[in-house]
């Protein structure tokens, strides 16, 4: 046993001296928690989904529909937009829907001309969305239903009526109602005439539920999916781009312990002393971990092709012009590992922590929409966030390659970015 | 050949070179000896031009290593103090490797490899992955592997580390053949046997700074003259120790008695004296000044490291 003892000592001592394995061991977990903690927690004020919004409607409803919307806790209301002028634009549902189908936001909600007049018996409200992801369109659809419900439920008591007038007629229908106002009152003790002309302040957290259940009939809220009806398999075509771009990571870290590897072993002096020089042994790298990282992304897709029926070849070019991206700037992020680290072990340790707390904040598992907006700032620094983006725009959304562009080239700029700085810092340093 | 003119290189703590001038001459084998720490190393990575020196110039056959650039790397090689190869490769895939990036064509590379390789007894295991070698079959592939485009200048750092005498012998045997036809070597090592087995000139380098340079014999030189003997402890000695008085200081050192001989000491008198007192020789110990005398004089027995 004192053998045993002395051993575990050792093995913790080992642990203690080693610095980049306790940071590590501390900081992924710490991290970690915090990202779960903002997107699952209960800090609803700080991560609004953003809800694009058209109110075509004049109508007091839609009026008070808006202002509801507009100060939920749950959605950020997207109403404009800048052109090519740079001109404020409000949308309209064509440019709307436009927005969505590029990935803009994720939904919107339009309240139509005709959304409630004076003989409607329902409020007619439209719905566009890219469920391209379940959270956030469970989320959208469940919270939208909610507000319309607490903030509008007299229209819906007026609907009833008007539902009753149209079904028994005029006569039979006023005689009805008049009938269930009765039985209301007899029971519940609750003023006839109020049940027959709802107070426009009507408290609607009483009794929330019921409410729901009864004027769940009366919203008709037509949805519409704009993007991805014609995906095979929606959840492992929305979700492969973030979980592909993680792994590459991994893989690709090892760009950085292999110069390190072969610095230690001397293998970098002996290659130094050929013609090669340093900047021939850095790309000479740089560009053998490209290749290996686009073969793995090919492999990977043509898997997903057979095993989950994953639509690749519809946009086979524009795929294949993201995966040489994405492995460019996977093979940048290594490259800039081995040139801010002094050893193999800080580079795979803090690789590990960067890879994962990218993955969390840049939407590989789960939507950045739900994350604070001040998280949402950093998802967009990181090259999980554009990969996934781009991977969507040519899977799910089945862009052209114009449209793919935009993120082609931000992709191109973080890779030029990150290289130039390792190769500003392997100059500076003694590194190899 | 090689004139390395007042170099001077300062790592954050330390001075590692401290205005080294040296001329290696052409099919010179010049072994360079010192300390850990010493500035050896750092010499050869400044000569290899893997490290940028802080001050001074290096030219080979007159012109500025600097100037010649590529050109210059062709005409050297080197084999690193560690093995510095590919594990998961066979022999001829890690030469191939190495080979290629001079340009050597397919064809001839193919032919070198496996005369490299019957020379320094690997041809039979040339397609064994190098991490199944042996230590010293590994050194052997180590140093075929910096001479693939058969380099003007071969330097070796500690070629030997690690090795059984049968791969130390073939390595010596190697590159005595090397530089017998030609091969410039400049030569590291810690074992001071091998220099002076090998080397026709040694520098001895400490602190970043040459402090002997020359021939073995002109190096050996430089130690005092005085010869010292060394008498194993027994009873015999014990008692007719005090006959040798007259030939030298003696005191006890390391249960033996050294005889430090006066100036006129005579080996025909005191092989005398011993024959006269029934002293066999198989109990003297004549002391006879090395390299690592001199080393230790000149740098001292402190450690280093």
């Amino acid at each position: 046993m004192k053998t045993i003892l002395k051993l575990v000592s050792k093995d913790l001592l080992i642990f203690r001296k080693d610095k980049v394995a306790l940071a590590i061991t501390f900081l992924v977990p710490v991290v970690l928690i915090f990202i779960f903690g903002k997107v699952f927690g209960v800090d609803s004020s700080q991560s609004k989904i953003e809800l694009g919004f058209v109110n075509e409607s004049t109508s007091e409803i839609a009026k008070k529909l808006e202002k509801s919307l507009d100060t939920s806790n749950t959605f950020k209301l997207i109403k404009t937009y800048n052109n090519e002028k740079n001109e404020v634009v409000k949308y309209d549902t064509n440019t709307i829907k436009t927005a969505i189908k590029s990935g803009k936001f994720s939904s919107a909600l339009i309240i139509p001309e005709d959304a409630y007049t004076d003989t409607s018996t329902a409020l007619k409200l439209k719905l566009y969305y890219d469920p391209k992801n379940d959270i956030e369109m469970g989320i959208t659809e469940g919270v939208l239903y909610q507000t319309i419900m607490k903030q509008l439920p007299e229209i819906f008591v007026k609907s009833m009526q008007r539902q009753a007038v149209g079904t028994l007629g005029q006569e039979k229908g006023i005689m009805f109602n008049n009938e269930i106002a009765r039985t209301i009152n007899k029971y519940y003790k609750i003023d006839t005439a109020e049940i027959l002309n709802p107070n426009i302040n009507f408290n609607p957290n009483s009794s929330d539920t019921q409410q729901s259940n009864i004027f769940q009939n009366i919203l008709n809220l037509e949805s519409e999916q704009l993007v991805g009806k014609d995906v095979a398999n929606p959840m492992a075509t929305r979700s492969v781009g973030g979980w592909a771009i993680m792994f590459l990571m991994f893989t690709i870290t090892s760009y950085a312990t292999s110069l390190f590897d072969e610095k230690k072993t001397g293998i970098m002096i002996r290659l130094l002393t050929t013609p090669a020089t340093r900047t021939d042994v850095l790309w000479g790298k740089y560009i053998a971990f490209t290749t290996i990282g686009i073969i793995q992304l090919i492999a990977l897709f043509i898997a997903g092709s057979i095993l989950f029926d994953i639509q690749i070849f519809e946009h086979f070019f524009e795929l294949l012009v993201i995966i040489i991206v994405s492995s460019m700037v996977c093979t940048s992020f290594g490259m800039f590992l081995s040139s801010i680290c002094k050893t193999s072990g800080q580079a795979t340790g803090l690789g590990t922590f960067l890879i994962l707390t990218m993955s969390a904040i840049g939407g590989a598992w789960f939507p950045i929409s739900l994350m604070p907006e001040y998280i949402r700032i950093f998802s967009k620094l990181t090259t999980v966030y554009w990969s996934i983006e781009a991977f969507l725009d040519v899977l799910w959304r089945k862009l052209d390659f114009i449209e793919v562009l935009p993120n082609v080239l931000v992709l191109l700029g973080i890779t030029i970015v990150i290289s130039t700085i390792s190769v500003i810092k392997f100059r500076k340093s003694n590194l190899f | 050949m090689l004139k390395i003119n007042n170099i001077k290189k300062q790592f954050p703590s330390v001075r590692a070179l401290d205005g080294i001038t040296l001329e290696i001459k052409e099919k010179e084998f010049f072994g360079l000896i010192g300390p850990n720490g010493a500035g050896k190393s750092t010499l050869i990575n400044i000569i290899v031009g893997y490290l940028q020196m802080d001050e001074g110039y290096i030219e080979f056959n007159g012109k500025d290593i600097k100037e010649l650039g590529i050109s210059y790397k062709k005409k050297i090689g080197l084999v690193p103090q560690s093995i510095a190869l590919y594990e998961d490769l066979n022999a001829i895939d890690n030469l191939k490797i190495f080979g290629s990036l001079f340009d050597i064509p397919k064809k001839e590379l193919k032919e070198i490899i496996n005369e490299k390789l019957n020379a320094v007894g690997l041809y039979e295991r040339k397609k064994d992955l190098v991490k199944n070698y042996s230590g010293g079959m590994k050194r052997r592939l180590n140093l075929i592997a910096a001479l693939l485009h058969r380099p003007e200048i071969l330097l070796c750092d500690e070629p030997t580390v690690g090795v059984d005498p049968q791969s130390r012998n073939a390595i010596f045997s190697y590159l005595q053949d090397l530089n017998t036809s030609g091969t410039t070597i400049i030569y590291t090592t810690h074992y001071m046997e091998e220099a002076e087995k090998l080397c026709n000139r040694i520098g001895i380098i400490d602190y970043g700074k040459i402090i002997a340079l020359g021939t073995l014999e002109e190096l050996l030189n430089l130690l005092p003259p005085k010869k010292s003997i060394f008498f194993v402890k027994n009873g015999l000695t014990e008692s007719k120790i005090e006959e040798f008085k007259k030939f030298g200081k003696i005191s006890i050192n390391n249960s033996k008695y050294k005889l430090e001989a006066n100036d006129e000491f005579r080996f025909s008198e005191f092989f005398a004296a011993l024959e006269e007192n029934g002293i066999d020789e198989r109990f003297i110990e004549i002391y006879k000044p090395n390299l690592e005398t001199l080393f230790l004089n000149l740098t001292g027995r402190i450690f280093r490291d």
